[in-house]
């Protein structure tokens, strides 16, 4: 119990201190989810939106596609972009093993299709109803993606902010495509490992408070731009 | 001159839930469509407000083929979506659709708010009335740009006998005002007879009787006397 109490104590002091190494690692951390997040939500809302709305034949095999693609595990998600990227694979020319680049694409790979699914899921009524009504009021198409998309934006944020949950608390992927190198592609998570099979409680539970905290930031403004009610809105139960 | 449907069938799971030969509605007036559950009336209007498409048959508007008056059609069911905004954006939508005038919008979206008694709603999120109070701004919605033809399912379904009056009352002024033809699904035959000028009784799928509302106060048919009587 000591030791635990004395890891939180040396948490405090060494978040209070400013160290540097501490901090570079938790802005690679946001900057490397982050851009991760950004990449998947341009690709996985449109694709959720589109194969979520539109009627087509294979749409069951589709959605059991997704559904099983949003639980992919992250170290085989992180094998598969190794052997991609390294120097032996297709794209080793390119000199990506071992880079924030190949972390990023590794996170991406699995929050995609996070994103895809929970738009998927939750616009296949809701998206079509919001389609059926704007054509029986007379939008054209430019409206009715506008109204779409806003009508929608609760969910979007919802699935962005969940696939920014997932990129961030992320460690199997990024511990074998980025290697934990020091001041290179050490983020959060594979510090904490790494930490923690070391015996530095404290500098990893230093580590969890940052993460919780940023976790909760990303979800409280989730929180304040669909269930606040400073601007009257109030989220669809989808 | 009117709305016909011409050999229209609709299959669901290879079952044929919609079977109409030859059906013409007459425009400028209000047509009752009446009809026990399952009969295939919703889904004759879906397919007249081109939101179902039909295995075959097609729909003439006064000898023009039906898509070119699409824009001047509208379809509001009792449980019609309403957009995350306020009572007023969601009645000024169609006409900010139609790139109105703001001036004008403003106008008409008064008109409308004083003619359904919501003038208490119209800065409430739509999204937190209760379901009487839905239907009338979802109906005030779909009046915004005067359709040439309005299509409602159950136009007083949630809504208490107060307000019945006052929707069918608005129905009756608009048919007069504006030739406005009206078409409304319902269960309820004294409606219907308060209402409507012509009443379409379908069973089954198919249409059994299209005929003039007193014909219906005392129908020949026995299915349709025991459901006028039972309703």
């Amino acid at each position: 119990m000591e030791y635990i109490l004395e890891g939180v104590e040396g948490a405090f002091k060494l978040i209070f201190s400013f160290d540097r190494e501490i901090y570079s690692i938790v802005l690679l951390s946001i900057y490397v989810s982050f851009a991760s997040t950004i990449i998947s939500a341009f690709i996985g809302v449109p694709l959720g939106l589109l194969t979520g709305i539109k009627d087509f034949r294979g749409k069951t095999t589709l959605s059991k596609i997704y559904y099983t693609a949003m639980g992919l595990p992250p170290v085989v998600v992180g094998l598969v972009t190794v052997l991609i990227i390294s120097r032996s694979g297709p794209l080793g020319s390119v000199g990506l093993i071992y880079t924030p680049t190949a972390m990023i694409i590794a996170q991406s790979l699995l929050v995609t299709p996070i994103i895809t699914g929970i738009v998927f899921t939750n616009s296949k009524d809701t998206g079509r109803e919001i389609i059926e009504i704007c054509k029986t009021l007379g939008a054209n198409r430019k409206h009715t993606f506008i109204k779409l998309i806003k009508e929608l934006k609760p969910l979007i944020l919802v699935a962005t902010v969940t696939g920014f949950g997932r990129a961030i608390s992320e460690v199997g992927a990024v511990m074998i495509v980025g290697g934990n190198i020091k001041g290179h592609t050490r983020v959060m998570t594979t510090f904490i490992a790494m930490s923690n099979s070391m015996g530095n409680y404290d500098t990893s539970i230093a580590m969890g408070i940052i993460l919780l905290t940023i976790s909760f930031i990303s979800n409280s403004f989730l929180y304040n731009r669909t269930m606040g009610d400073n601007n009257g809105y109030k989220i669809r139960k989808y | 001159m009117g709305i016909k449907l011409e050999n229209i069938k609709k299959i669901y799971n290879g079952k044929t839930v919609l079977n109409v030969k030859n059906l013409t509605i007459k425009e400028n007036i209000i047509t009752g469509i009446l009809g026990p559950n399952g009969s295939g009336k919703t889904t004759m209007m879906k397919i007249i407000a081109d939101l179902l498409e039909p295995e075959s048959g097609r729909i003439i508007y006064n000898g023009q083929y039906f898509n070119k008056i699409k824009d001047n059609l509208t379809y509001v069911s009792h449980n019609s979506y309403l957009f995350n905004d306020t009572v007023y954006e969601n009645i000024a939508a169609p006409l900010k659709f139609r790139e109105k005038e703001n001036s004008y919008i403003e106008k008409r979206v008064k008109e409308l708010i004083k003619m359904f008694k919501i003038d208490y709603l119209k800065d409430k999120n739509a999204l937190n009335l209760s379901g009487g109070e839905k239907q009338k701004v979802s109906l005030a919605r779909a009046l915004s740009f005067n359709p040439e033809i309005l299509i409602i399912d159950e136009p007083t379904a949630n809504i208490d006998p107060n307000f019945i009056k006052l929707i069918e009352s608005t129905l009756k002024s608009i048919n007069e005002k504006y030739k406005t033809t009206i078409l409304i699904v319902t269960h309820n035959t004294a409606q219907s007879f308060r209402l409507c000028d012509e009443i379409v009784f379908m069973k089954d799928g198919c249409v059994i009787e299209h005929k003039n509302k007193e014909y219906f106060k005392s129908p020949e048919k026995e299915f349709i006397k025991e459901f006028v009587r039972l309703n």
